[in-house]
């Protein structure tokens, strides 16, 4: 046993808000011991990020520590104030966070916000702690350091404002380092090399680090000790063999059911009565197509190019038959979403054509193409659902909104028919239909929007991103809905993600696509089984796996 | 950055253009005839006729214009009709009184607003939060005449410490140009003051809210490192913008203003040429107004560059 460098002692934190005082965090403790790395998990609202805020003092005016304390090398730290917190911050400990570029002053140079973090703790002048902060930028192995330095973050991509994030927290030694969820929303090859990089310089620099995530897959990966929080409270505390073989907490039970491993189906997502309640839709089995059928939509050579630059989007040809899903996967910049819009005629080709249905809709201007016939037989489910519904339109006027301009109703009894119909679809309860978006919860607005792109029984349904900003679980539901809808409606998908567990579970067939061009396609099990290209391999090998023993299937 | 600032001195010249036509139209649209209202109460037709072919007034409109615009290239603004002095030297006569009170408003706006709102912004919810803001709504409601009279009476009336009113030129010194400028300034910043605390506060409410303020902490800076450095530069793009808005409520004011304080400055002279119907006065006027209107667009552009490395044209 080493040294224990924090020691948090029943931990109480109160949010006031406008309905009151709220309890984020409800008696929370734990230790962490010098050097080491230890996973703090769960999902959102689960009062992890507060807990870390906490012990950095950094938590917003309108939250306290209400009870409990918080033992950083003996000394309670929750009463600090002025210059010993100032001296705390940044120095002993230090905090980066989810969304890197949103957490870098977007107007100030990178080399003078590491140097900033320099001179407000050491004593040194301004050439000497540029010349430190340089080092700092070799150490995060960026390249051409000296020509970062000049640089703002918009000119930087999120991995590497990550790793200035990361420089800016290492640059007085701290003991210990509280790392915010640092790789949602990167890409899965950056989120290793990020994680790489943090858990090397945590292990050569002796520095502690809590990692708090909600990927259960990433914090076995990188941590010996991981802590399940729920409801503001520490429910369970193991390492992760344990944590994923015998789960003891009926939360910690579901959380690793939910996560998608490299083996995981569908099915496999749930608990078994939820399972049992939708039997019969599960057993129906996948519709076989006749051969000779046309496909529903065929993509011939499609290409975009946006103003400057090189194509976004080149060579791009595929088919999908009609209750077919197809996964399209890649990093950041390789151009999915770019192609996805194109097929969904939100944004023009520059070359090639779409043919749905036998008819050439890639020529249609996309300005004009809700005038089409076929507008309400293809719809999009877009990445976010919280910043793609209108926050003025209640969630009843989001599902009917698209009924009327495209199925031609009017309001009354026959639309609140159809719209309720559909919210039972997706599994919408009805009273949540007045609701404005701000008064519903993640999964539920990821409903609202699947309800909405569903409503007009559209034959090819995009989903862009549709789980990225969701919790495990519910991510676990939308993938249940996602296939249900398909195995009922024979709706065909187009899964564009970068989560490569999903898209082997969802999809039929998957194409791999880089910097505009396809890389691979095939049978998905078959793609990620046997990747052929180098670069699906890497994809594959970065996803932080969760080995299942057989113990778990027992548990469950 | 050069070549930017050409490119928009060249984008602002179909403006100009088009302010001209338009100023040049006001002789055209408003009421009465000039050429009457020169010739005085007892003149003959005659007497009328005589001066409206003087001024060329007779000949077709797009002809005026043109010889008109050629002048003002020319630096002729052309020649009152009541002094029969040149615009431009009248004008030059009144500009410095103006532009002093006009620039020492606005440095007294933002050395005074900008703190204002930047304290309130920090402290929000607080008592000295709700005393600026107070102070604010106090500065919005109050018409400068008022605010201009009450001060005059309590500060150079009662208490004797500032001149009532008057004009003493820069070249007489600098304490007795400026402390005749004092009240005018103070009473005609008031709005100004208010409305530039208010969008201060607002926005700095805002960026204190982002990610990188919390960065900022997380690294130890103190308060008036994250306050300075990191949130009111980012908050001042449209702190800058309302600043050079304002200008143009400055030179309406500043007529107001310059009436109450009896400064012999363009606010008197344009009010003096209205009423006269000084057409010549009047166009030179606004023309020059304008002119520094679009002036000051150009320096807010150019300062979005200078502050948010992310803005480029």
């Amino acid at each position: 046993m080493s040294e224990e460098l924090l020691r948090i002692d029943d931990l109480h934190v109160s949010f006031s808000t406008r309905r009151g005082l709220v309890e984020a965090v409800r008696g929370v403790t734990l230790t962490v011991e010098a050097g080491e790395m230890l996973g703090l998990v769960g999902e959102s609202g689960s009062g992890k990020s507060v807990t870390g805020f906490a012990t950095t003092r950094l938590l917003d005016s309108a939250g306290r520590v209400t009870g409990g304390k918080i033992l950083f090398r003996g000394q309670d730290i929750t009463k600090l104030r002025g210059d010993d917190l100032r001296q705390l911050q940044g120095a002993a400990m230090s905090m980066i966070f989810q969304n890197p570029r949103a957490a870098l002053n977007p107007i100030r140079a990178i080399g003078l916000q590491i140097a900033d973090a320099i001179l407000t703790h050491k004593r040194i002048s301004k050439d000497a702690a540029r010349a430190e902060a340089l080092e700092l930028l070799r150490a995060v192995q960026i390249r051409d350091p000296e020509k970062r330095m000049n640089a703002y973050p918009h000119e930087l991509s999120g991995g590497m404002c990550q790793r200035v994030m990361i420089a800016i927290a290492i640059s007085c030694n701290p003991a210990l380092l509280i790392a915010d969820e640092p790789t949602t929303g990167l890409d899965v090859t950056t989120q290793k090399v990020v994680m790489d990089l943090l858990a090397d310089i945590a292990a050569a620099r002796g520095m502690a680090t809590i990692l708090i995530t909600h990927d259960l897959g990433l914090a076995a990966r990188y941590c010996r000790r991981i802590a399940v929080m729920e409801q503001g409270r520490i429910v369970e505390e193991a390492s992760p063999k344990t944590l994923f073989s015998t789960p003891q907490h009926a939360y910690t039970r579901r959380l690793v059911a939910a996560s998608p491993t490299a083996t995981s189906r569908i099915e496999d997502l749930v608990t078994a009565e939820e399972r049992e309640r939708h039997a019969a839709v599960i057993s129906k089995p996948r519709q076989q197509l006749a051969h000779g059928t046309p496909p529903l939509l065929e993509v011939r050579k499609l290409a975009k190019r946006f103003d400057q630059g090189s194509a976004a989007v080149a060579d791009f040809s595929m088919t999908i038959a009609g209750g077919e899903s197809v996964g399209l996967v890649g990093e950041s910049g390789s151009g999915k979403s770019t192609t996805s819009r194109m097929i969904c005629r939100l944004i023009d080709p520059s070359e090639g054509d779409i043919v749905f249905d036998g008819q050439s809709i890639g020529h249609v201007a996309a300005r004009d193409f809700h005038r089409s016939r076929f507008r309400k037989d293809i719809q999009i489910v877009f990445q976010d659902p919280n910043e793609s519904l209108n926050p003025r339109f209640t969630a009843f006027d989001c599902i009917a909104h698209p009924l009327m301009r495209l199925d031609d109703m009017r309001a009354g009894s026959e639309l609140r028919q159809r719209v309720e119909e559909c919210a039972e679809r997706v599994g919408l309860p009805l009273d949540l239909l007045p609701r404005f978006p701000h008064q519903l919860s993640g999964g539920q607005k990821a409903r609202v929007g699947i309800a909405r792109a569903i409503a007009c029984r559209p034959r090819l349904l995009v989903l862009d991103e549709p789980t990225a900003a969701l919790d495990v679980s519910v991510q676990a539901v939308v993938l249940q809905l996602l296939d249900r809808l398909r195995r009922e409606n024979d709706i065909a998908l187009l899964f564009v993600s970068h989560d490569l567990n999903v898209v082997r579970m969802l999809c039929d067939r998957t194409i791999v696509l880089r910097n505009g061009g396809i890389v691979e396609q095939g049978e998905s099990r078959a793609l990620f089984d046997n990747p052929k290209t180098d670069y699906t391999r890497k994809l594959v090998e970065a996803i932080p796996h969760i080995e299942t023993g057989p113990a778990l299937a027992a548990a469950l | 950055m050069l070549s930017f600032i050409l490119r928009r001195v060249v984008s602002t010249l179909p403006v100009m253009a088009i302010v001209a036509l338009f100023v040049f139209s006001l002789l055209y649209i408003a009421p009465g005839d000039p050429a009457v209202v020169i010739a005085g109460d007892q003149a003959s037709p005659e007497d009328v006729e005589r001066i409206r072919q003087s001024l060329g007034l007779d000949r077709p409109f797009l002809i005026q214009f043109g010889s008109w615009v050629w002048r003002i290239l020319h630096g002729d603004l052309g020649t009152s009709i009541f002094t029969n002095l040149p615009v431009s030297t009248m004008i030059g006569q009144r500009l410095g009184p103006t532009l002093s009170l006009m620039m020492v408003t606005l440095l007294l706006t933002i050395v005074v607003a900008v703190p204002l709102g930047v304290v309130a912004a920090w402290k929000a919810g607080s008592f000295i939060d709700r005393a600026i803001m107070a102070f604010a709504v106090f500065g919005f409601s109050l018409p400068v005449f008022v605010v201009g009279y009450v001060l005059a009476y309590v500060f150079a009336l009662e208490l004797e410490w500032l001149p009532v009113q008057g004009y003493t030129p820069l070249t007489e010194g600098f304490w007795p140009w400026l402390q005749n400028l004092i009240l005018p300034a103070v009473a005609l910043g008031c709005v100004y003051i208010a409305l530039v605390a208010r969008i201060t506060r607002a926005t700095m409410l805002e960026v204190l809210q982002q990610d990188y303020i919390r960065t900022a902490r997380a690294k130890g800076l103190g308060q008036g490192g994250i306050l300075f450095i990191h949130a009111l530069k980012n908050a001042a793009v449209p702190i800058v913008t309302v600043i050079g808005i304002g200008i143009a409520l400055l030179i309406g004011g500043a007529v107001v203003t310059e009436s109450v304080f009896a400064i012999p400055g363009l606010g008197r002279l344009t009010i003096d040429a209205i009423l006269r119907r000084d057409y010549p006065v009047i166009q030179g006027i606004v023309l020059l107004f304008s002119f520094v209107y679009v002036l000051v667009n150009l320096m807010i552009d150019v300062t979005y560059t200078i502050v948010d490395p992310r803005i480029r044209y």
